[in-house]
């Protein structure tokens, strides 16, 4: 029996602007379950970011405005600062996209990924770096001891990674969240750092939250999906089942839009129309109706609601939720 | 590789120091050959004694033969003698060099002690009150004619205080002539002379301090270090202000060369027995061999110092060494 | 065969987003000027600097109809005469009015100090564009003089060079700027060799333009930028050292009044004239503030390294 771990329910952050305020968050309802891997996938700008800095309560300068997060059972957004801290780092851990600006320049690395020890656990300088130079070695980083006392410049794009995953696991956290860990480096590189945050999910047993705007990335290695546009979760469901039918526009045209190794020769590649939308001034109705091929007159009315369609997925979406299946050339 | 470095940086540094000599004996010749020692002393000296004198003190050799001599007597310490009195140039500047690095010595300390904390305040609390006023504080600061400030101290100081009876500071010399000498006398002379010097570090370097601090505190380690829940102190003043202070070393360090000339003006308004006041005391009696000894010896110390920053850099940094 | 007409016309969807209203390509030089005159402080400091300016060309006509003394007038029955009345600011120790030498000491301490600017910018250019362009050994020849002269420390070399030469207001302004021209020097050579390297000057060279053509009218415009801020941000300073040695005796010369010289006997004054440490001092300040902060202003609306 899954225990649920994170519960996030109706999470709405804004950011004030001289504009308006910025929804970046609008309304995000989403579980995670213990050791399971869930996938964050949208393309920049849809809140996917922001919703994870909301829930270990970074979202500065952004406020949370609606909703809770429960972090077994507790809603961390009425947690104080000093009890955010105890979770940040050592029951949450979050890793980011870029290792190289990441990482403290000044600082050697293996004092830097033993800093959640000595700052959590109360550990002192050298039990600390021995446990950091214990974790660089899981994490595939030969002569550990030797690498610890570099400083992050002296090391490799996914060497540098690996350090990042190593500082986030030392306080064997429950959950894991990485923000794009692969999108700063080379494609060979990329595989290798999945492959390892694949291990360290087995292992460890921790559960992991993977933001990317990289299909491929999910397909390899989350067993749930969360699709987001424009703040809100457009779909969600079984990473299998999502790739194979989905049941929101959005996400049939992403699928759509990668270019395939198979397809005919001059076949035109096949973007989604249009921009993004601004989220200081949504449309009426369905944000992603302007773009949408398969747009019915209430999409430009009513926003839809997160429902069941289908068996195992979750979708926002008047068409499919009507029960038309999404097919097209 | 860092020893052709330095070693290319040296024969840079000789080549400008030659060519400092070659502009200081130039300017110096439209003096030299004129000039008749002891004329004010003694107006009847006869016209053999002024050709004996004159070549006693090497003013009428042909200008390279000068110039060479000028050069040997350098490279042995021997930077001159005065026109006036025909002191050692050398002696007065040992005597004084002390004192001007007592007082910018002091100015640059207390400049950064005071930068670092204004500027961080600047940066975590940016926008606020606090904010504009150090903002303008530094602005004006900056605007400020240095020897102005320093009247108005004494002013304050020294004349109204005493006017009033209160505690007053005094307003010349490095220690009072007849108690002096002991720390605390140094001290209540030392103030406000430094304090107009480190007025001026202060403007700069708290801003810039503050803009470095901003800077640091947006970069992504700042997030990453949020991110492993330790305290805000931690996070700005740990990771944070070991990055921010790095380049505001660097600033410092620009400042370095200029020790011994920087205070000349403070030295002047202050009566301060130092390199900058004995210049200045011996361009007034048109003492011009004295002044150009002087001035060739603080642009030494310049050169001396930008070759030492260069390699320290170098030392740092491998990528300069390439450069 | 594929009619080219037809090949080309591809229909780009228009974009959605309504924010995207088309807005005319502006030159460098009018987005600059927008920039600055939208900046008010910058706007009003300016102001003052041409007004002071203004007064300084105008100041016969101020000791016409507003004091009716001229600068250097002395009135041994009225010496040391407190502000109010006939003087508005006060007297001197020979009884000159105050405000009429600060009117004139502007006249002095201005002009010394645009001259100044004018020959340290246009020697600094010169040498700057040459070393940058023709590069090799003009280059190291060039910038080691620079070095040279940039190793004295200013303030040494002010004095000696008083003491040498008679100061007057022109002899002083070459002193400033033999020092200044450095720096610009300097900054002007590293313009050039990043402009350098743009592909339109080899656009330029390889239809024959001849190198003076390409240096004034194609570098020298692109180098303009940076020269008026270092102009703009130089003149407060300049205005500083050029009181400073003023106060220190060793540049105008009284009976000629400037700002810095009427400071030079102000020890004298504490006990009893304190006015006449004030004014003067005061004036520097504003002057060079405003000047500040207007070079400040012009940075931010022209510096193409901040876009």
């Amino acid at each position: 029996m899954a225990t649920t771990l994170l519960e996030v329910q109706d999470l709405r952050t804004v950011f004030a602007t001289k504009n308006g305020n910025v929804k970046a968050v609008d309304g995000v309802s989403f579980h995670l379950d213990a050791g399971e891997t869930l996938g964050i996938v949208g393309e920049s700008g849809c809140g996917k970011s922001v919703t994870a800095m909301s829930v270990i309560g970074l979202q500065r300068p952004g406020r949370i405005v609606g909703g809770r997060v429960l972090f077994m059972g507790r809603d961390l957004t009425k947690a104080s600062e000093t009890e955010m801290r105890e979770i940040r780092g050592q029951e949450i851990a979050m890793i980011f996209q870029d290792p190289m600006t990441s990482l403290n320049p000044v600082f050697r690395t293996g004092w830097q990924v033993g800093e959640p020890l000595r700052l959590h656990r109360g550990v002192d300088g050298i039990r600390a770096l021995a446990g950091a130079v214990a974790m660089l070695g899981k994490v595939g980083i030969s002569s550990p001891a030797e690498r610890a006392k570099s400083y992050p410049h002296q090391f490799s794009g996914g060497m540098r990674q690996r350090a990042m995953i190593a500082m986030g696991l030392t306080t064997t956290p429950k959950v894991l969240i990485a923000d794009e860990p692969t999108t700063a480096l080379d494609v060979t590189i990329q595989a290798q750092i999945l492959d390892l945050l694949r291990q360290v999910n087995r292992e460890f047993g921790t559960a992991t939250i993977l933001i990317t705007h990289n299909l491929g990335v999910v397909a390899g290695m989350c067993e749930r999906v969360m699709v987001m546009y424009a703040g809100k979760v457009v779909e969600s469901g079984p990473t299998t089942d999502v790739f194979a039918h989905p049941k929101h526009p959005y996400t049939w045209s992403l699928l759509r839009s990668i270019p395939r190794l198979d397809a005919e020769r001059h076949e035109a590649l096949k973007p989604i129309e249009g921009l993004p939308p601004n989220l200081i001034d949504l449309p009426k109705g369905c944000a992603f109706h302007p773009r949408c091929p398969f747009k019915i007159e209430k999409c430009s009315r009513d926003t839809p609601v997160l429902n069941r369609v289908g068996a195992t997925q979750l979708a926002a979406c008047w068409v499919t939720q009507a029960g038309t299946e999404l097919k097209g050339a | 590789m860092l020893a052709k470095f330095v070693v290319r940086r040296f024969l840079a540094s000789i080549v400008v120091v030659l060519g400092v000599t070659l502009i200081t004996l130039l300017l110096m010749d439209r003096t030299r050959g004129t000039y008749v020692p002891g004329i004010d002393l003694n107006p009847a000296l006869r016209p053999e004694d002024i050709a004996r004198l004159r070549t006693n003190l090497g003013l009428d050799q042909p200008f390279y033969m000068w110039y060479v001599t000028w050069i040997w007597n350098v490279a042995h310490g021997d930077f001159g003698r005065s026109m006036i009195d025909g002191s050692p140039v050398t002696s007065h500047i040992l005597d004084r060099l002390p004192n001007t690095l007592e007082l910018t010595g002091t100015a640059i300390v207390v400049g950064i002690l005071l930068s670092i904390p204004l500027g961080v305040i600047g940066a975590l609390r940016r926008g606020s009150k606090a904010d504009h006023a150090l903002t303008v504080v530094s602005v004006a600061g900056f605007a400020v004619p240095q020897f102005w400030m320093g009247l108005l101290l004494i002013l304050i100081f020294s004349v109204t205080f005493q006017h009033y009876g209160l505690p007053w500071l005094p307003s010349s010399g490095a220690t009072s002539p007849l108690n002096g000498g002991d720390l605390w006398d140094r001290i209540v002379h030392l103030i406000m002379p430094a304090t107009v010097l480190a007025f001026f570090y202060l403007s700069v370097w708290s801003r810039f301090t503050r803009s470095s601090m901003l800077e640091v505190l947006s970069q992504d380690y700042i997030r990453t270090a949020r991110a492993k829940g330790m305290s805000e102190r931690r996070v700005v003043y740990l990771h944070g202000l070991r990055n921010a202070l790095i380049p505001l070393i660097t600033l410092v360090g620009l400042e370095l060369p200029g020790l011994v000339s920087g205070g000349l003006v403070v030295e002047v308004v202050f009566g301060w027995p130092g390199i900058g006041r004995l210049a200045f005391e011996r361009a007034l009696q048109y003492d011009y061999s004295t002044v150009m000894g002087v001035t060739f010896f603080a642009t030494l110390l310049v050169v001396a110092g930008n070759l030492l920053a260069d390699v320290l850099y170098a030392i740092l940094d491998p990528r300069i060494r390439y450069a | 065969m594929i009619d080219p007409g037809q090949a080309i016309a591809t229909d780009l969807p228009a974009p959605a987003f309504e924010g995207d209203a088309r807005r005319p390509a502006q030159s460098y030089w009018n987005e600059s000027w927008e920039r600055l005159r939208a900046n008010r402080i910058g706007i009003v400091c300016g102001s003052l600097i041409v007004v002071l300016a203004l007064i300084a060309i105008a100041a016969p006509l101020f000791t016409q109809f507003l004091t009716h003394v001229e600068p250097s007038q002395l009135d041994l029955d009225n010496t040391f005469k407190p502000p109010g009345g006939a003087h508005l600011l006060g007297t001197d120790e020979l009884g000159r009015d105050t405000l009429t030498r600060l009117i004139y000491g502007g006249r002095v301490t201005l002009g010394v100090a645009f001259l100044t600017i004018a020959l340290s910018l246009t020697l600094g250019t010169g040498v700057g564009l040459l070393a940058g362009y023709y590069g090799r050994w003009i280059d190291d020849l060039l910038m080691r003089f620079v070095d040279v002269v940039l190793a004295f420390p200013a303030i040494f070399l002010f004095i000696l060079m008083a003491i040498l030469f008679r100061p007057t207001p022109i002899t002083l302004a070459a002193v400033i700027a033999s020092v200044g021209w450095g720096g610009v020097a300097r900054l002007v050579r590293g313009e050039v060799l990043s402009v350098k390297e743009r592909d339109f000057i080899l656009a330029t060279r390889s239809i024959g333009a001849r190198d003076v053509r390409l240096i004034v009218r194609h570098l020298l415009p692109n180098v303009l930028p940076v020269l008026i801020v270092a102009a703009t941000l130089g003149v407060g300073q300049i205005i500083l050292i050029e009181a400073a040695l003023d106060f220190l005796g060793l540049g105008i010369q009284p009976p000629t009044a400037s700002w810095g010289n009427m400071l030079t006997n102000s020890q004298s004054y504490f006990f009893h004239s304190t006015w006449l440490v004030y004014f003067p001092g005061i004036t520097i300040f504003v002057t060079v503030l405003a000047a500040n902060l207007f070079g400040n202003a012009v940075r931010d609306a022209f510096d193409p390294r901040l876009k």
